[in-house]
């Protein structure tokens, strides 16, 4: 009864309207970021399908004109699902920015005067390409129609050479694509026909959410802690709850599961917000990859059979960790919130914790820590946040031994920190320590007058 | 006189201070006792050792018959403690602390409710109990805070400055509360306090206490006679003196 009345207040304490507001603003932003990627991508797949070719012929030959019918052929192919609209512009000159602004366009490729003449020299003629850049954003400069103008000319000249060659359809065929490459990717003894580079960019787009969660709940967890026990200490209303008749242990664990219990749904908030902004981003790119890629799989498909799909018993592995991390850091914010006499001191405080969950996140997103030189892998690994940032790529390709080691070694860590936290948090020193961060704090002031205890600080 | 407080010898020894030196004094029922004393004289170590969240390095003391060191828990339910310069939770409202700590000490719901009524009674905040402490004054916050540490009837009420920080009208309508729960009620009071014309208003007895050491203990007019002062400022500067001295 008790116990449920100081989690009541705990949690009354973190769930305040702020924190809602937070969250509902979080999501928002996701879903408009997720909706935007999601109708830059359409938008570029179907410019890829419905390509704009603005084309101004200024050498005017049977050669140029027989070249442009060629690139029009493209819609009458029944194979192809591209369809290409060609505009004739007429253009003097060499203002370019002049040219695209009076034509309304953003891309144009010119075929030159003497461009026949150079190609029946056997010379390579010049094609001039003019591209309008508006931005630095990726997306918005995909312009399609003047790379499939390039792309259908150099074809068209190619086929040409070869026919005057006295080459036939099969043979040109053959000199187009020498080879046809059948891709293979071994995990284990398991194997799948489709191309490493699809599992791989799967593989970094599953992986890429649980990251961002592990570090929201480590910052969150720890943040929310430590502010609970510094404001408690700084107003001294630590002091009234400890002096009444509710043990330390009660009130120190309603605050530890008051913390982990908003953190969690904070980061399930921020799983579900980001999972929508990732599908929205990414799925449609990967399958159109895949399928691009001639794969007889799906990634899906492929990843099941490499097996690399985590099983239900991974799952509750994974969600074993993630308990253990948040157990640590609730318990070195005990230790941390209790050393704090200045709420400004706070965000200072929590620097080591963010450097050990910065750290091994970076370097889990840039390399295989694995991989890393001896001494590096084992300062690596002493950050015992770093097992969770491993612990899905260790479970997905097998690496059980690593995993559990982690997994161990968390548990370790988190007894050793949790016996030091309830021993400062049990004793004087809870009232008594602090520590000053080279200012004067508001604690520190307050008790200067009235207790001899100040003199210890 | 029943005894409600026994101190018998507190000592408390910091890295480099000797914060509380074998402090002996005890408070009899509906008695209200006062521990003057300069600043960092050992005051609240002591009141916090009392209230049991400073473990004594020698020495013991006893609440209604129960050791603050062995039988910390049962002293808790015995006491409530308002520290100096005490906050309360601002996001909360006036009404839902009183609830919280009523519930900290109380199991039954009948029980909740009859603290509550006594703590609206006691702080006569009226409707301001519903909003939120973050938009309380000074005054209003100590009168919730002192509601709230006698609200539950403790055998004995610890008062670290109850009045520090009020204007003259807050600071009287304190005093008054707690000299009426001491004489009508039989609640006995520990309080600390720097206010020389308070202590003489409200204390039955007074404890002066310089460099941990708690130099004597009477009554304010016991002491003024002892002392051959006109009043109990001029006892506590010669005490204080004469401490330096030694």
């Amino acid at each position: 009864m008790k116990f449920i009345n100081l989690l009541k207040k705990e949690l009354s304490e973190l769930v305040n309207f702020q924190m809602l507001i937070g969250l509902v603003a979080t999501v928002a932003i996701f879903m408009i970021l997720g909706g935007v990627m999601k109708t830059t991508i359409d938008e570029a797949v179907d410019e890829s399908e419905n390509i704009t070719i603005n084309i101004c012929d200024r050498d005017n030959t049977d050669f140029t004109e027989s070249i442009i019918e060629t690139i029009d052929a493209v819609n009458d192919d029944p194979d192809s699902n591209v369809t290409a609209k060609i505009n004739i512009i007429e253009c003097e000159g060499e203002d370019y920015s002049a040219i695209l602004e009076d034509n309304d366009i953003s891309g144009l490729v010119i075929i030159p005067e003497g461009f026949t003449a150079s190609y029946e020299k056997m010379e390579q003629p010049e094609l001039i390409s003019v591209s309008r850049m508006t931005s630095a954003a990726t997306m918005s400069n995909m312009d399609m129609g003047n790379e499939a103008a390039i792309d259908l000319i150099e074809a068209c000249i190619s086929s040409t050479i070869a026919e005057d060659t006295g080459m036939n359809a099969d043979q040109y065929k053959l000199m187009e694509r020498p080879v046809i490459l059948t891709e293979n990717t071994v995990v284990d003894d398991k194997e799948a026909r489709i191309s490493p580079a699809n599992i791989m960019s799967k593989i970094m787009m599953q992986n890429m959410l649980l990251p961002i969660i592990v570090f929201v709940l480590i910052m969150m967890t720890s943040q929310m802690l430590m502010t609970s026990i510094s404001n408690e200490k700084i107003d001294k209303t630590l002091e009234t709850l400890l002096s009444a008749p509710v043990s330390r242990l009660s009130v120190i664990s309603a605050k530890m599961l008051a913390a982990a219990v908003v953190a969690l749904i904070n980061a399930a908030v921020y799983m579900l917000a980001f999972s929508v902004f990732v599908s929205g981003a990414t799925d449609e790119v990967t399958e159109t990859v895949s399928m691009a890629a001639g794969s007889s799989l799906t990634v899906d498909q492929a990843l099941e059979q490499l097996g690399l799909n985590l099983a239900f018993s991974d799952y509750l592995l994974i969600g074993l960790q993630l308990f253990c991390t948040i157990m640590i850091c609730l318990s070195v914010s005990i230790i941390l919130g209790a050393l704090i006499d200045d709420a400004k001191n706070v965000q200072n405080m929590l620097m080591p914790i963010m450097m050990c969950a910065m750290v091994p996140y970076m370097i889990s997103i840039l390399a295989d820590i694995n991989s890393l030189p001896m001494v590096l892998r084992v300062l690596v690994y002493a950050i015992p946040f770093t097992h969770t940032f491993t612990a899905v790529p260790n479970l997905m390709f097998g690496n059980n031994m690593l995993f559990i080691g982690g997994l161990i070694y968390q548990i370790i860590v988190f007894i050793v920190c949790i016996f030091f936290s309830l021993r400062l948090f049990m004793s004087d020193k809870l009232l008594t320590v602090s520590l000053n961060m080279g200012q004067k704090s508001k604690y520190k002031k307050k008790n200067k007058k009235n207790s001899a205890q100040d003199d210890e600080e | 006189m029943e005894k409600v407080l026994e101190v018998k010898e507190l000592t408390k020894q910091y890295t480099k201070v000797l914060a509380a030196d074998k402090v002996s004094f005890d408070i009899g029922k509906g008695e209200v006792f006062a521990l003057i004393g300069p600043n960092g004289a050992g005051k609240t170590t002591t009141i916090r050792m009392i209230s049991t969240l400073l473990t004594p390095t020698s020495g013991d003391a006893f609440v209604m018959g129960h050791s603050i060191l062995s039988e910390p828990e049962k002293v808790r339910e015995c006491i409530t403690y308002l520290p100096d310069e005490a906050g309360a939770y601002k996001n909360m409202k006036g009404i839902k602390y009183l609830q919280f700590m009523a519930g900290l000490f109380c199991s039954d719901l009948d029980e909740i409710a009859k603290c509550i009524e006594r703590a609206k009674e006691i702080c006569k905040l009226g409707d301001r109990l519903n909003d939120k402490i973050g938009s309380y004054s000074r005054g209003m916050i100590r009168k919730l805070l002192l509601a709230r540490a006698v609200m539950t009837k403790p055998d004995l009420a610890i008062l670290d400055e109850p009045t520090s920080g009020l204007d003259v009208i807050n600071a009287i309508e304190i005093r008054k509360t707690i000299k009426r729960l001491a004489h009508e009620e039989g609640m006995s009071f520990l309080l600390s306090s720097h206010n020389m014309l308070e202590i003489e208003f409200v204390s039955d007895r007074v404890g002066i206490i310089t460099k941990g050491h708690l130099m004597v203990t009477g009554s304010a007019d016991e002491l003024k006679q002892r002392y051959n002062a006109a009043n109990l400022e001029e006892v506590f500067e010669r005490v204080v003196k004469q401490n330096e001295i030694h």
